[in-house]
């Protein structure tokens, strides 16, 4: 924003000397919880998240490029409410929420709550966010993300974040949210309901993959087609819930 | 006196056919070396540039008077203020120097400031009101050449026009808008000299022709204005044309004081010319045994808003229209419209690139439809020395070893069957995108044509002076290097005409030689280098006649076994020598497009190897693999690095290099959307340097800088097409072309 000078702000606020902002763990109950200084790269290479949140562990290394994940932050990224973000489409499938903080206390806001609109978040004023939860999966988590770039370091021409969590041989929650392909981070929440209370088949990872295709608004630019974008969020869906499908038949 | 003792006489070092270390190379590495943006003088000022937003606008008022408000603000300048020519150009001087009734693209300079330092001069830019009353754009090339909105209309004819083939295939191909996108924006300073003159440091390569062009719109002597060579940060054809260079004189003999500007990312996109966007149909027709015996093509160029140099891209994509092939019928149409897009110009390649494209898929199209290796079929059409160039009838008289480029390609061999176990070589960013049970690999073959120095009679020299100093010897130039190498190559030259080891290359302004024209067209080291090799020979000459002597080393002169004169004699007398080298001479050609248009020629051929996700439309390429017509390669890991680049280059514009266009707008004038090729997209290079005698360049060399963008791009398409089973008839080929043809 500032390096493209579309904003000159008066007044920064560094959070980055703030102590003890930097973590990222995993509670005895399975939350997660990620700090406000937790960096792209801490995630991308965290021995808790690849069996614990697998969606968050495929999207951390997708995220623009090693340099940015160097400084770049979780929070800051949802905070930023970009569109094109990739955590705020993750946060969205997993129904995450920022903790906010400002003089009068704290509150935890969904993030499907909090990205209000394209670079618009729902923080007061005086609020800072602090943290972003995860909360307990409902079973075992599995999931997926998948991001087309045009090159590395490339915003997502289309984004797809898959969550589901597995009990027994049924999916007992599922989540999938896009990104890139509306004004902001889109919750397909028809999409997952098609997968919720009954086991991954072809038939209904189809149905979930048109939905999820139906629910994208997308627009065409310089990055692609919108029919393209549309039948991209149909292929991602569809390939990362086959895999899972796929793992889950390896496994039994 | 000294006598030698069985030391033989020496091999200079860093001679040529040696990769001796670039002086400019650890510099540069280093973040020391001084690039244009780095200039600065005591009380500079900086300066800042007012841009149309429109694509077409009359200019109904510009208030000044707010700009001039502002504190620190020393300057506002309109076209009111252009002391002399109101306009200039490289080839027809239409381009106003600041736009005056009427603004003809997007972007295009309406007003100048100086001021204290740059955020005031950005904030006065700013602040100027221009009152714009947009204008409807014609931006749609084909409507530019309804309404005979040309530049220039090329017609070739060649041979009986009644000849029919047995196999026939057509195609229409669309090339888009590539950008040159150097690394370091434009970026100069200009410095009054205190008596109405004015000195110029500025990004350009050409300085002569940017002089020429300052003294014109000043209303100076020539004698007024120096121009000096100076850091540039990568060039591609960008920096032929004046931008800055006149606003930053005007600017600088207005406020007496010295003014730097530095265009930033978004303004350098539009600041500097593009390579044309082409528009291309073709008809080949051959005989059942592959032999073209006739060939037609339509050439539609989008030269933008102002001439710069279309009329040559087009002459050179309307002659090199058929590629490096014999074909003894030949009718080729081109034109190069005006509309109000961008202006386009100079870049790498010139023209041949985007034919290519055109004629290669056609070549794979014509294999297919006669069953036919594609190679078999180039080699049964390949153009060789001796050989009428298919379009105007020149006969090839230098090296061009098209059939050893061939068989070179064909000899190479192929990697492993793919795809990779390595998730990161799979296609898609980051490479986490696809999986291999969804990839195809596909292989395609190109190869390119390119002239060498300028044509069509232009007079084409350039002047180099080689000059004994105490250490060895300087070769004065004003020959631009924009990173590729001359500073090595001419001290090389020298070092093998002279017989000594320490030659340097000193780049001097346009007051102190005279002119060694562009660093384009591949032409330097043929050109400039052909000055420095006559110049370092009869220097020599001169100094072994003088003193009698038989051989010239670091130590002085020698005669037999004694050292008749030391180098520190030498370095006491005025020994030096001045020469204006031309390459042999060309001609305009005739109403048929038929004459000698050209000085030489080279061949090239690339391999890509890419694989494919098919369903996502995205492309890794993995190899492309080269041998490509050198003539000499003076210094090896040059001629490699601008194989290595230039492909890179070709491959951006094969899969993803374009500016997106909306109604003469500029998408995505910005490194987050136009995006270039990082080193994890570089593909694996094997080049093969075929060496050949018989080229007029110095020891034989040819110019190596175009040939590898040429036909890389086309290769990468070929292979594209194969492994996708699309047709492909554009590029850059996008994730959609291939996913949702
Ligand atoms: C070249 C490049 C490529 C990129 N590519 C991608 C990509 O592919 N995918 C992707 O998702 N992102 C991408 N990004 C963005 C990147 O991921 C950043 O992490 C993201 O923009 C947030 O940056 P940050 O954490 O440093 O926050 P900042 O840049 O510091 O802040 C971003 C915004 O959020 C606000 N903010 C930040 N933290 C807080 C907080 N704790 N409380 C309240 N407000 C806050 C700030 O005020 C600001 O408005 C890219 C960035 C660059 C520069």
């Amino acid at each position: 924003m500032m390096k493209l000078r579309f904003a000159s702000p008066e007044m920064l606020v560094d959070i980055n000397e703030i102590p003890d902002l930097d973590y990222h763990r995993v509670d005895d109950d399975g939350t997660i919880r990620v700090g406000a200084v937790c960096r792209h790269a801490d995630l991308e290479r965290s021995s808790l998240l690849d069996t614990r949140q697998p969606t968050m562990a495929a999207a951390a290394p997708l995220v623009a490029d090693p340099i940015v994940r160097m400084r770049g932050t979780l929070v800051g990224s949802v905070c930023h409410a970009d569109p094109q973000g990739d955590w705020a489409s993750v946060m969205t499938a997993l129904d995450a929420s920022i903790i906010a903080q400002g003089p009068n206390g704290r509150r935890s806001i969904a993030v499907r709550d909090f990205v209000l609109g394209p670079f618009q978040n729902a923080l007061a004023f005086d609020e800072i966010a602090v943290e972003a939860v995860v909360p307990t999966p409902r079973g075992m988590p599995a999931g997926g993300y998948l991001k087309l770039e045009r090159r590395v370091g490339d915003y997502a021409t289309v984004g797809v974040a898959v969550a589901i969590d597995r009990v027994g041989s049924q999916v007992g929650r599922a989540g999938i949210a896009l990104t890139a392909v509306g004004p902001a981070t889109i919750a397909a929440d028809a999409a997952a309901q098609k997968l919720t209370g009954r086991p991954l088949t072809a038939d209904n990872i189809g149905e979930a993959a048109e939905l999820a295709a139906e629910a994208a608004q997308p627009k065409s630019d310089h990055r692609g087609s919108a029919d393209f974008k549309r039948q991209m969020v149909r292929v991602f869906t569809s390939r990362i819930l086959t895999g899972l499908l796929r793992s889950e038949e390896e496994a039994a | 006196m000294s006598t030698r003792t069985g030391r033989k006489v020496g091999t200079p070092q860093g001679v040529v056919g040696t990769s001796p270390l670039r002086p400019d190379g650890i510099p540069k590495l280093q973040g020391r070396f001084e690039y244009a943006q780095d200039l600065a003088a005591e009380g500079m000022l900086w300066a800042a540039t007012v841009r149309s937003p429109h694509a077409r606008a009359r200019i109904a008022s510009i208030d000044i008077a707010p700009a001039l408000a502002i504190g620190g603000v020393h300057a506002c300048l309109t076209a009111d203020d252009v002391p002399g020519r109101a306009t200039f150009g490289l080839e027809h001087p239409d381009q106003p120097v600041l736009a005056a009734q009427e603004a003809r693209f997007w972007g295009e300079p309406v007003a100048v400031v100086a001021a204290e330092d740059l955020d005031t001069a950005r904030r006065a830019a700013a602040a100027i009101e221009v009152g714009y009353e947009p204008l409807e754009a014609l931006t749609d090339p084909e409507e530019a050449n309804r309404r005979d909105e040309v530049f220039r209309r090329m017609r070739i004819r060649r041979g009986d026009q009644s000849v029919r083939g047995a196999v026939v295939v057509e195609g229409e191909y669309e090339v888009g808008m590539q950008d040159q996108a150097p690394l370091g924006t434009e970026a100069g300073l200009a410095v009054p000299d205190g008596q109405g003159g004015v000195d110029l440091y500025a990004t350009s390569q050409y300085v002569h022709v940017d002089q020429e062009q300052v003294v014109a719109s000043l209303g100076l002597r020539p004698d007024q204005v120096r121009s000096h060579p100076t850091g540039i940060g990568g060039a591609f054809g960008a920096r032929e044309d004046v931008n800055l260079h006149i606003h930053l004189c005007m600017l600088a003999l207005h406020t007496g004081r010295p003014v730097k500007m530095v265009y930033r990312r978004s303004e350098s996109f539009t600041g500097h010319v593009h390579r044309h966007p082409a528009w291309l149909r073709y008809r080949h027709e051959a005989d059942r045994d592959g032999r073209l015996v006739r060939v037609e093509a339509s050439v539609v160029l989008d030269g933008g808003a102002y001439a710069s140099t279309t009329s040559a891209v087009l002459a050179n994509a309307c002659y090199f229209a058929v590629g490096p092939y014999t074909c003894d019928s030949v009718a080729v149409d081109g034109v190069g419209v005006r509309t109000n897009n961008p202006p386009c110009g100079a870049m790498r390649g010139f023209g041949a690139v985007q034919v290519c494209f055109g004629y290669e898929s056609q070549m794979d199209r014509l294999a297919h439809a006669l069953e036919m290796d594609p190679l078999t079929l180039r080699e049964i059409n390949a153009l060789e020395t001796g050989h009428p160039l298919a379009t105007t009838g020149q006969v090839i008289q230098t090296p061009l070893p098209t059939v050893e480029v061939i068989k070179s390609l064909q000899a190479m061999p192929l990697p492993e069957a793919g795809p990779s176990d390595l998730p990161t070589e799979l296609p898609g960013g980051s490479g986490l995108t696809s999986e291999p049970q969804h990839v195809t690999r596909g292989v395609g073959y190109a190869l390119g044509i390119k002239n060498l120095g300028f044509s069509e009679g232009s007079d084409d020299y350039a002047q180099a002076r080689v000059r004994i100093t105490d250490s060895g010897a300087v070769v004065e130039t004003a020959a631009i290097e924009v990173g590729q190498g001359l500073v090595t190559v001419l001290a090389q030259i020298a070092r093998s005409a002279l017989g000594i080891s320490h030659v340097e290359v000193a780049h001097v302004d346009t007051s102190k030689i005279d002119s060694a024209g562009s660093t384009s067209a591949s032409r330097q080291t043929q050109v400039s280098g052909g000055a420095t090799l006559e110049a370092a020979q009869r220097l020599r000459e001169r100094i072994l006649g003088q003193f009698d002597g038989d051989v010239l080393d670091d130590e002085g002169v020698w005669r037999g076994d004694t050292l008749v004169t030391p180098w520190t004699a030498l370095a006491a007398g005025d020994w030096e020598e001045t020469v204006t080298f031309r390459h042999p001479p060309t001609t305009m050609t005739d109403d048929n497009g038929q004459g000698v248009a050209h000085a030489d020629f080279a061949v090239a051929g690339h391999r890509a190897v890419v694989d494919v996700d098919v369903e996502l439309g995205l492309v890794k390429v993995l190899r492309v693999d080269t041998a490509q017509d050198v003539g000499l390669a003076l210094n090896p890991q040059s001629v490699r690095g601008q194989i290595e680049g230039g492909i890179l280059q070709g491959v951006g514009l094969a899969v993803m290099e374009e500016l997106v266009m909306g109604e003469g707008v500029i998408l995505n004038p910005t490194f987050t959307d136009y995006l270039l090729p990082t080193i994890l997209d570089a593909p694996e290079v094997e080049a093969l340097l075929i060496e050949q005698e018989g080229s007029w360049g110095p020891y034989g060399a040819k110019g190596v800088g175009e040939p590898p963008t040429i036909s890389s791009t086309a290769a990468v398409a070929a292979a594209i097409r194969a492994a996708s089973g699309r047709e492909i008839e554009r590029v850059p080929v996008r994730p959609q072309d291939i996913a949702l043809p």
